[in-house]
């Protein structure tokens, strides 16, 4: 029983089994990306170069006419950059709400904490879109937009149909997703460095600025690229709460893929957005990473 | 809050706007879908005697009795507008023909159609598209040719409806019903004459500027600026399609909203006083006291009428309770209980016996004989890369 072989032999097995159960535990992970992320990426790519079929749909191709289209009139761009610029805003303001809630709650709440956190989860137990048409209700004329109105003496005055409105849905639509990373990065924050930043005769500010920022970091930039990201293709928002006035990239995408059956178009849209978005979080994190030698935030 | 939300629940699942509505459907409607499945079994019980009413009806309409020899499948697989047969209807035909299981599914706009079909076999034996789509359907093979000789009930639909460009030949489609896109307004709100599109350009360019509602559907919206240069709504001709483009920019930011969705809420909370879109709200608005003021008309200058059809699908699973069902719902007395039930216009002139008199002298439902003269019918013209960048341009000049 004490020969060399027999005694290497169990090792090989033991290390053989575990390569065997990583791989069984990453497979259904690496399937998921690959079929779900990896494939629809290629499929959408290779859509972008092909022609729309005679009855609308796809047909195999090799042109660039559908980029040429897209970026040779200055409309075709419009909802780009409203795109853009409505989900830099919301991600600015989910982020002016969100900071000061999960500071709040990861270091004031005490005993509540459990309660704040599941009523933040509670809302996604209702369908977004009801949620949308909920906000309908309340900023309508019958409710906040009347009230307004009356208190200003103009009887046509709306909340609704204008970007602030699509601004406020998209906020309150993504707020959770800023909250949630912060609020685990801040709450594992080592308390007494604020307390020896202090000690040290750091201001209120100086403190916030120079030693719970930074730790916060990863977690507001995860959280502002998860909002941003699906803020810039948000369709149902502006569709119910802008009534189809603030035209973005979401309500163009389903114009091209639904109304006029042009998938090649929508997808060329699509990568055109998916680059934009990619070109706009890298240098976000370049931005913010900038200075910190050695200490590089990844993004995830 | 609670209340108003419901009632928005309620008016989604009542009326039949959401025929050609995406969001809708999207969502709130597969809840109201499944309550509607509910509610049918138990109004089953309120219906006169269904199996033995209808057998006699359909001897006495004097058509020949479907040949018996065919072997009706215990099952029917439907693909349709949400809210598009009566569930007295489907209790009645599930009795008369033993068949089961009638599955019911819904689509919210003929693309989400096409596509199910275009993705390979859906399974389905009937479906109910709008007659446009039918050239891509045959082109795609996804439908097969009617045998006419086991759909005798096909002889009561007006010869009005038939040999339309959609199908030339009539091989394809059965009519089941039209409508038309026309103006709606509270006329308790604009007092003005409202007759045409003119009309409806003059006052939403005046008085009534950010009070008028567009329904979100380019081939509905491109008749107004068409017809009123006396052009066809289906024109691609490229001067008249730049003239469509002027008048509609001259629109744009004026538009309260482009919606296809809601815009029967907008007008009953008198947001919007005016608005381009389709007959379907207006049933359930007249009904309600405090929105009876509603009106609809179809604009002098002429307009679009749309006709949605019967098909049967290739290598459809149940092919005989297909048969079964095509002619059991031409048959006047159950078409009647349709239109009653859907508030849309009935290709089926034997029916017009049977239907709700008020339904028939309707004129927003059954257009009079001058209004149809002037109506013409839709071609599909999405891939048109002149009228798609107008109307994104459009669009985007709605916003301000």
């Amino acid at each position: 029983m004490a020969e060399p072989t027999a005694s290497a032999e169990p090792a090989g097995g033991r290390r053989s089994l575990s390569a065997l159960l990583t791989t069984a535990l990453v497979f259904p992970a690496g399937l998921w990306y690959l079929v779900l992320l990896v494939a629809p990426l290629v499929i959408v790519t290779v859509f972008s170069f092909g022609n729309r079929a005679k009855n609308g749909g796809y047909e195999a191709a090799f042109t660039f006419d559908n980029y040429t289209r897209l970026l040779s009139q200055p409309q075709r761009m419009e909802p780009f950059f409203t795109s853009l610029w409505m989900a830099v805003a919301g991600t600015i303001g989910c982020l002016l709400v969100g900071l000061p809630l999960a500071y709040f709650i990861a270091t004031r709440a005490r005993r509540r904490k459990g309660l704040l956190i599941l009523l933040l989860v509670i809302p996604f137990w209702t369908s977004f879109l009801i949620r949308t048409y909920s906000w309908l209700i309340i900023l309508g004329r019958e409710n906040l937009g009347g009230f307004i109105g009356a208190i200003i003496g103009d009887p046509d005055f709306r909340i609704l149909g204008n970007p602030p409105a699509v601004l406020l849905g998209l906020i309150y639509g993504y707020l959770p997703l800023m909250v949630f990373p912060l609020y685990v990065t801040l709450e594992r924050m080592d308390r007494t460095l604020v307390e020896a930043s202090k000690d040290l005769g750091a201001a209120r500010w100086a403190t916030f600025r120079q030693v719970t920022l930074p730790i916060a970091l990863p977690g507001l930039i995860t959280g502002s690229i998860l909002v941003f990201i699906p803020m810039t293709g948000e369709y149902v928002i502006p569709a119910i709460l802008g009534y189809g006035r603030t035209f973005l990239m979401g309500n163009a995408l389903v114009d091209a893929f639904i109304q006029t059956r042009n998938w090649p178009f929508g997808s060329a849209m699509a990568v055109l957005l998916i680059i934009v978005m990619l070109l706009v979080i890298t240098v976000y994190v370049w931005f913010v990473n900038r200075g910190r030698h050695g200490r590089e935030v990844s993004v995830i | 809050m609670a209340d108003p939300l419901e009632e928005i629940l309620r008016r989604a699942s009542q009326n039949r706007v959401p025929r050609r509505s995406f969001l809708a459907a999207a969502g709130l409607l597969g809840g109201s879908a499944a309550l509607a499945a509910c509610g049918s079994s138990g109004t089953s019980t309120s219906s006169p005697a269904p199996a033995e009413s209808s057998a006699p009806a359909a001897s006495s309409a004097g058509g020949p009795t479907p040949a018996p020899s065919y072997e009706i499948e215990k099952q029917l697989y439907m693909y349709n507008w949400s809210d598009y047969v009566s569930p007295i209807n489907i209790d009645k035909f599930k009795a008369e023909f033993g068949v089961e299981k009638f599955q019911y599914d819904t689509f919210a706009n003929n693309e989400e159609l096409l596509a199910k079909f275009q993705a390979g076999a859906s399974g389905y034996d009937i479906a109910a598209p709008t007659a446009e789509y039918t050239p891509a359907l045959v082109e795609g093979g996804y439908i097969q040719k009617i045998d006419w000789s086991r759909v005798p009930n096909q002889q009561y639909i007006d010869a009005a409806f038939k040999g339309l460009n959609w199908d030339p030949k009539d091989e394809y489609q059965l009519p089941k019903d039209f409508g038309t896109t026309g103006i709606l307004y509270r006329s308790k709100l604009v007092s003005e004459p409202v007759e045409s599109w003119q009309n409806l350009y003059d006052l939403t360019l005046g008085k009534y500027s950010g009070k008028t509602v567009f329904v979100d559907s380019m081939g509905d919206v491109f008749i107004m600026p068409l017809k009123m240069i006396g052009a066809s709504l289906n024109s691609t001709d490229s001067g008249e399609l730049e003239q469509a483009r002027t008048i509609l920019l001259d629109l744009a930011p004026h538009i309260l909203a482009l919606d296809s969705d809601t815009y029967q809420d907008k007008l009953a909370s008198e947001e919007a006083a005016l608005c381009l879109g389709w007959t379907g709200p207006i049933v359930a608005m007249r009904a309600d006291p405090a929105t009876a003021d509603i009106k609809y008309v179809v604009p002098s200058e002429g307009s679009l009428f749309w006709l949605d059809t019967w098909v049967l699908v290739a290598n459809a699973p149940n092919p005989n309770a297909a048969y079964a069902f095509l002619n059991f719902i031409q048959d006047p007395e159950v078409q009647a209980e349709e239109t009653n039930y859907n508030g849309y216009g009935s290709p089926n002139d034997e029916a017009k016996k049977y239907i709700d008199p008020a339904v028939l002298a309707d004129p927003a439902i059954f257009p009079p004989e001058d209004v149809m003269a002037k109506l013409e019918g839709a071609i599909d013209l999405s891939s048109d890369q002149h009228r798609i960048d107008i109307w994104q341009e459009f669009k985007s000049k709605i916003g301000g």
